[in-house]
């Protein structure tokens, strides 16, 4: 058994009521929350783009679903 | 006294090992003896020339619904699959309450293609719970079913409509787990899940509200019996596909327990995607995780008309608004409209090149036969006109009814594709058979694997191709005395002739209740097909009424 492992892209998944807010002040608590949730927005086209939720519920506003891969970085260099 | 015999044949008995010439004789449902048989038999089959294989397993399909009308899986038992795994991707016919009934044809709709007057007119729903529905099932069964249970079904079950807004509570994470030991107790194989699937108004499946923790309470679940989790990763993106390839192996490792994802799909453009994400599978492996993906063996092809929602056009937002939610008489409005036209063509054009290559498969109309087999790009030329415009004049033209073929979408890249599947983390899945009926066959996978790329290509030999459908397939699904020719196992045998197996070619045929159709492809080469001792189908008498299949693996009561 190997526990060697190449560098991949960074991520993380989401726990309850995650915004893109509360994901960049837990995951870069050195940084400007504004501006990072602003990269990570940049870094997860495939939720950012989605149509965030409906009014009325729970997660209105928001497009994170509970199972997204969140990227913490942007695509490595090839 | 034997049961059966099938004398002379070649035996490929699944591990892999080099075919040899020998006997196989049969008795009570299973394998008695290997080699010179001179005893006498019931049931005598000549298989001098042939190949004597393991019945071949599938597993990934969704015949939930067929399963209610045709034991038999038609066509995939005469391919020569004898075992097939249903519930793939998040979505099971059970456990299901009657509210929710109707909640999942639409997703069943959305997701898989099927289509509402089937489930209208072929499905008697007499169950809510796993084990009435295998009950259910298990009438006339002629192929073995081993089934997972789909994680949305869970969802909706305990949560109902807050499946689909909201993680669950700790009350509720402990009453999915009970639901899941119970369907598990009944005869269940395993989990489905999805990360990418949308029900029919386009909003994710109840499996995607789900949080790790969730995940986590399952998977315990699936420990205890040691069962499987089947995902439905985001395919398309390759660092996506890493990390729940990541995912897989932490909650394998944790766990202790199996894991897969299907499609990954390979083309000459995506090569080094899937070199990636195969690296990251061996690097798993590595660790000790289990995380087999699955390949398909066949290339992409996909058939529509605008009678029916096609995820073909889910790209292009205002054609598949018409044709998801649109009537008939509202497609042929839209497409008649020619102040509304501009528009539709110009959205289209962002997948221009395949327009022009698209060729009219079927009409109905007189005027348009001798049409049939050109493309789209001749059509428009001797219409003088573009191809898009050919397109929708010619639907306008059939009411509808004009069926096109995109061929060769993808997963086409023939030395890409055997290097996968020769691959030895790679297992041989995803036909999505039951599937998508009015979109592609899903039937005869087994057939171009052992046709094209085995005989044709010489890209794989014999035995390790049916290695990977079946022995590998039982080992990785945890279906037990199957899979291999040996004394003591179950008699579940293909007989075929390597020098002729394919899949016939495919054609459009109306046997789906409620007077549906859909593509099927016919076997070529496949001469019987043993399910459980007993001949479930013949080249020569066609299906059998032996209903010999049983549901894998079986209830624990």
């Amino acid at each position: 058994m190997s526990d060697k492992q190449s560098v991949v892209r960074r991520s993380t998944f989401p726990v309850d009521g995650d915004t893109w807010d509360s994901i960049a002040a837990r995951e870069f608590p050195q940084e400007d929350p504004a501006t990072m949730a602003s990269q990570l927005q940049s870094w997860n086209m495939h939720v950012f783009m989605r149509p965030a939720a409906a009014t009325g519920s729970p997660r209105e506003g928001n497009p994170i679903l509970p199972s997204d891969v969140i990227f913490l970085e942007p695509p490595l260099a090839g | 006294m034997y049961d059966l015999v099938i004398k002379n044949g070649m035996v490929i008995d699944g591990t892999g090992l080099p075919a040899y010439q020998a006997d196989v004789a049969v008795q009570a449902g299973l394998i008695a003896k290997i080699g010179r048989i001179q005893e006498s038999a019931a049931q005598l089959i000549d298989a001098q020339g042939k190949a004597v294989a393991p019945g071949f397993i599938d597993p990934h399909t969704h015949f939930d619904a067929q399963l209610l009308w045709d034991g038999a899986a038609k066509p995939a038992l005469a391919h020569g699959i004898t075992t097939i795994v249903p519930g793939n991707c998040s979505l099971s016919l059970a456990p299901l309450k009657e509210k929710h009934r109707m909640k999942l044809v639409g997703m069943f709709n959305q997701i898989e293609e099927m289509p509402y007057k089937a489930f209208a007119e072929g499905v008697e729903w007499n169950w809510e719970t796993f084990d009435e529905y295998v009950e259910r099932i298990k009438q006339g069964l002629a192929i073995n079913v081993a089934p997972l249970v789909g994680h949305s079904l869970l969802r909706l079950w305990v949560m109902e409509d807050e499946s689909m807004q909201r993680t669950a509570t700790d009350l509720e994470l402990e009453q999915m787990q009970t639901l899941l030991r119970q369907c598990l107790d009944a005869g269940a194989i395993g989990l489905s899940t999805s990360f990418v699937d949308m029900d029919e108004t386009l909003q994710p499946v109840p499996s995607r509200y789900a949080d790790m923790r969730e995940l986590r309470a399952l998977c315990s679940v699936l420990s205890e019996y040691g069962r499987i989790l089947q995902i439905v990763p985001e395919f398309y993106d390759v660092d996506l596909n890493i990390a729940r390839v990541d995912q897989l192996a932490e909650l394998s490792l944790e766990y202790g327990i199996p894991t897969t994802f299907s499609p990954l799909f390979v083309n000459a453009d995506n090569s080094d995607a899937v070199q990636r994400v195969m690296a990251r599978v061996d690097e798993q492996f590595a660790r000790g995780a289990r995380v087999w993906p699955q390949v398909q063996t066949r290339p992409i092809d996909i058939s529509f008309s605008f009678a029916v929602p096609s995820l073909l056009f889910i790209r292009l937002p205002s054609w598949y608004q018409i044709m998801r939610f649109g009537t008939h008489d509202d497609i042929m409005a839209a497409f008649a409209d020619t102040a509304r036209r501009p528009a539709l063509v110009a959205e289209a054009a962002s997948m221009e090149a395949l327009w022009p290559q698209l060729v009219l498969r079927q009409v109905n109309s007189d005027a348009n036969q001798s049409l049939v087999g050109k493309t789209l790009g001749e059509i428009a030329e001797l219409r003088q006109t573009t191809p898009v415009e050919a397109m929708i004049e010619l639907s306008l033209e059939e009411d509808l009814d004009a069926h096109f073929l995109a061929a060769d979408m993808g997963h086409n890249d023939d030395p890409a594709v055997s290097a996968l599947l020769d691959h030895p983390r790679v297992h041989v899945g995803a036909s999505d058979g039951g599937a998508h009926i009015l979109s592609f066959s899903t039937y005869g996978d087994t057939g171009y694997l052992l046709g094209h790329f085995v005989r044709d290509t010489q890209s794989l030999g014999l035995e390790a191709a049916v290695k990977k459908i079946t022995a590998d397939t039982a080992a990785i699904w945890g279906i037990e005395d199957r899979g291999q020719l040996q004394p003591g196992f179950v008699a579940d045998i293909s007989v075929f002739d390597p020098n002729t197996i394919d899949r016939g070619p495919e054609y459009y045929t109306q046997d789906v209740p409620g007077d549906g159709s859909r593509y099927v492809r016919d076997s070529i080469g496949v001469n019987t097909v043993i399910v459980g001792g007993a001949v479930a189908w013949s080249q020569q008498d066609g299906y059998t009424d032996s209903a010999r299949g049983q549901v894998l693996p079986g209830s624990r009561t």
